[in-house]
């Protein structure tokens, strides 16, 4: 932006040394001219650093608009422009901008696309600018998924993990006193459960839209399974055919709530805060939600239920902010960057949205640290399976989902459909 | 030879216009469908007719082309079934006709992504308004989930399809009926003619340039309507509510195919393309006639 400045102004001096023979008109356009160089020094002297951000709740915005301010008081030289963008529209906006080369700086992005963006070459590396102190900063379990060849291509600017909620007045009225610690224990607890009124269903089963194949996953985890292995689809093992029947099981016997292929996460969410089922196995921010919507829920976190030979998982998510490698402001955006990842802005952060810590400074904070409820998604960290390092997860995860819905469905037995799920991920995969 | 120039030169401006909105992107999608693209839109090697190959081996996309015909023809069709009577009476002088005009209209002025997600909420299973208005009518006993399945989730689409289409067909109807003269039904009832006489006679032949038009009209909006089907179900379960725009967008927005999503949209266009040809010709050979 110097660079515009120092065109205008050469020009103008060549004007002004002519002085003496200048006319009127001269006058007016050295005036002109003047104002032009004095307006567009004040409005470009600063860098702007564009920022595309996801909107997790009401809270994001008004959360980065004022760190923005923060940052641009004590950094008078850079301008910061926040884009925030429903989550739902981002993967299309992020498309758009980047094939007419309109992006920003910095966004947020799935951290299960990254491997798409850094192949494209659409992502800089953050090496240079990170310093052993900085690197420092980090819970390593949330930084190593951003890390691709080597390299570190995004920050963890959300970290989630996945763990089971329950309705303690549920269970004690159905005479359940400890949450269950195995999938068979859950299916007896749910059976106690479904005697009570016919309309309270033991365990909340989303089948619909994003994340119906996590959803899949915590049972397949359970029974030892894994979404690839060898570079193949696990789709097709002894473990994932178990949980879809074990599933199928819940919701014939009347377990879950009728008609799960029409339950979005939300929508299950949903029936746990108005009491209609017992369990929902979800991320830390329902903590959050309930606090508002329901103060009145009598609720439990418990991990998620083991499989027989003991296995047991969570699913870990980050999500990173990535710098494009295309922006032109790599130092002011990277000092954006290292301000948002600071302990006190973290702890803001992540006190609005609900997130796990992934500032080791920031997890010693009371408020995280003496949380009930965000101790037990902490404690399943070591066991906690990220998003694997793949190209195409969105079309794998797609095709997942569809199987598993077919065979919620009843449309399709267990072991054929997702032997032909799992031939079409190799597929994908190679 | 200026008089036969002159023409040119004076839609030229209009067709520029044209060639920027519409030839440009055009020529855009078609090298994208002729290309392996990436999914952030940027062209690698030429490929010919591959995505096309892709789609028409994809079953998928075979049911989505369909359905995407069913689910055509059952909203233009049935708007035009629905909104014929509602005109006719909305045309009678009764009193309070201005309010329930002004009722017929009101959904029109809804966003219709918005009054998706009402239907959203209220298709609920658990939760939602139809279920409970059904059960304390007393017509159902135990809920029913209408998005779980295509077989309910469907029909419902099309019928919320139908009732947003609704208010701007019956704005047509009306605007014809108000050109019908009052002295031809004086005339043929002093003939003996009875109201289903004057209706099949009169109404139906002097509505008829209307009824067209707004059957040309809905089918381009209801063939590239998306906000219905993607808010209520997203294509899903399993697939099986797609119709080929909601299929386009997962194709390109959620899965990154941008090459073969462009290739379903040069096929909405020419599926489109070939409909409006046969509409227009039909409309002049009767024009002749």
């Amino acid at each position: 932006m110097t660079m515009i400045c120092e065109q205008e102004r050469t020009p103008l001096e060549a004007v002004t040394t002519r002085g003496p023979t200048m006319t009127f008109k001269q006058k007016l356009f050295l005036l002109a001219g003047a104002s032009i160089v004095a307006f567009s020094s004040s409005a470009f002297a600063a860098s702007t650093v564009r920022v595309t951000i996801a909107e997790y709740s009401k809270g994001t915005g008004p959360y980065f608009q004022e760190a923005a301010k923060a940052f641009e008081a004590a950094n008078p030289d850079v301008k910061v422009q926040i884009e925030v963008v429903p989550w739902d529209s981002l993967q299309q906006k992020l498309t758009t901008d980047i094939s007419a080369g309109a992006n920003a700086d910095l966004s947020i992005i799935g951290t299960r696309w990254l491997l798409d963006f850094v192949s494209e070459g659409i992502v800089a590396p953050l090496d240079e600018h990170i310093k052993p102190e900085f690197k420092a900063r980090f819970i390593d379990t949330f930084l190593t998924p951003s890390v691709m060849n080597g390299k570190v291509y995004g920050l963890p600017i959300a970290a989630s993990a996945r763990a089971m909620y329950y309705n303690k007045d549920i269970f004690a009225k159905a005479g359940i006193t400890t949450p269950p610690a195995t999938w068979a224990d859950f299916k007896t607890s749910a059976e106690k459960i479904k005697k009570l009124d016919g309309e309270t269903y033991g365990f909340g089963l989303q089948g619909k839209e994003i994340e119906t194949d996590v959803y899949f996953y915590y049972g397949m985890w359970s029974n030892g399974g894994e979404i690839v292995k060898d570079g193949k689809s696990g789709l097709d093992s002894k473990a994932a055919v178990e949980t879809a029947k074990l599933y199928k099981s819940f919701i014939d016997e009347g377990l879950t709530q009728p008609g799960v292929t029409s339950y979005s996460r939300e929508d299950v969410q949903n029936l746990f805060k108005q009491g209609k089922v017992a369990t929902v196995i979800t991320a830390p921010f329902l903590s959050g939600q309930i606090k508002t919507e329901a103060p009145k829920l009598n609720y439990g976190v418990a991990p998620i239920p083991a499989g027989p030979s003991g296995d047991q998982g969570t699913y870990g998510v980050t999500d990173s902010i990535v710098l494009f490698e295309n922006s032109k402001n790599k130092e002011a955006a990277w000092k954006f960057l290292d301000f948002i990842f600071t302990t006190e802005q973290r702890t803001k952060f992540d006190k609005v949205e609900n997130f796990l810590p992934v500032n080791a400074e920031e997890a010693k904070d009371p408020y995280f640290a003496d949380n009930a409820d965000l101790k037990v998604f902490t404690s399943l960290l070591p066991n906690a399976r990220f998003a694997p390092v793949i190209p195409g997860w969105e079309d794998i995860a797609k095709t997942t989902s569809n199987a598993i819905q077919k065979i919620y469905l009843g449309q399709g037995e267990a072991e054929a459909t997702l032997k032909e799920a799992a031939a079409k991920i190799n597929a994908t995969l190679k | 030879m200026q008089r036969a120039t002159a023409p040119y030169f004076l839609i030229l401006p209009s067709f520029l216009l044209a060639a920027a909105i519409i030839l440009w992107p055009l020529k855009e999608i078609i090298s994208l469908s002729l290309h392996d693209v990436n999914r952030f839109g940027m062209l690698r090697e030429f490929v010919g007719l591959e995505h096309f190959r892709v789609l028409f081996a994809d079953p998928d996309f075979i049911a989505a082309t369909w359905r995407t015909l069913v689910w055509t023809v059952c909203v233009v069709l049935g708007t035009l079934i629905v909104s014929v009577p509602i005109a006719l009476i909305l045309n009678e002088d009764f009193y309070g006709r201005g309010f329930a005009r002004i009722l017929i209209m009101l959904p029109w002025a809804i966003s219709l992504s918005m009054t998706a997600v009402v239907w959203r909420w209220a298709l609920n299973g658990e939760s939602g308004m139809l279920n409970s208005a059904l059960r304390d009518l007393g017509i159902i006993g135990s809920n029913i989930q209408w998005l779980a399945d295509a077989t309910t989730a469907f029909p419902m689409q099309i019928l919320i399809g139908i009732l947003v289409s609704v208010p701007f067909t019956v704005t047509i109807f009306l605007g014809g009926l108000s050109s019908v003269p009052d002295d031809l039904y004086e005339a043929a009832s002093t003939e003996g003619a009875g109201r289903w006489d004057q209706f099949r006679l009169i109404t139906l032949p002097l509505l008829r340039p209307f009824i067209n038009i707004a059957f040309v009209l809905n089918t381009i909006y209801v063939f590239n309507s998306f906000p219905i089907i993607w808010v209520t179900t997203q294509g899903g379960p399993s697939n099986s509510t797609h119709i080929l725009v909601t299929y386009l967008y997962e194709l390109g927005f959620r899965l990154g195919r941008l090459g073969e999503a462009a290739a379903v949209s040069l096929i909405m266009f020419v599926i489109l393309l070939v409909f409006t040809i046969i509409y227009v010709r039909l409309a002049m050979r009767e024009e002749k006639a």
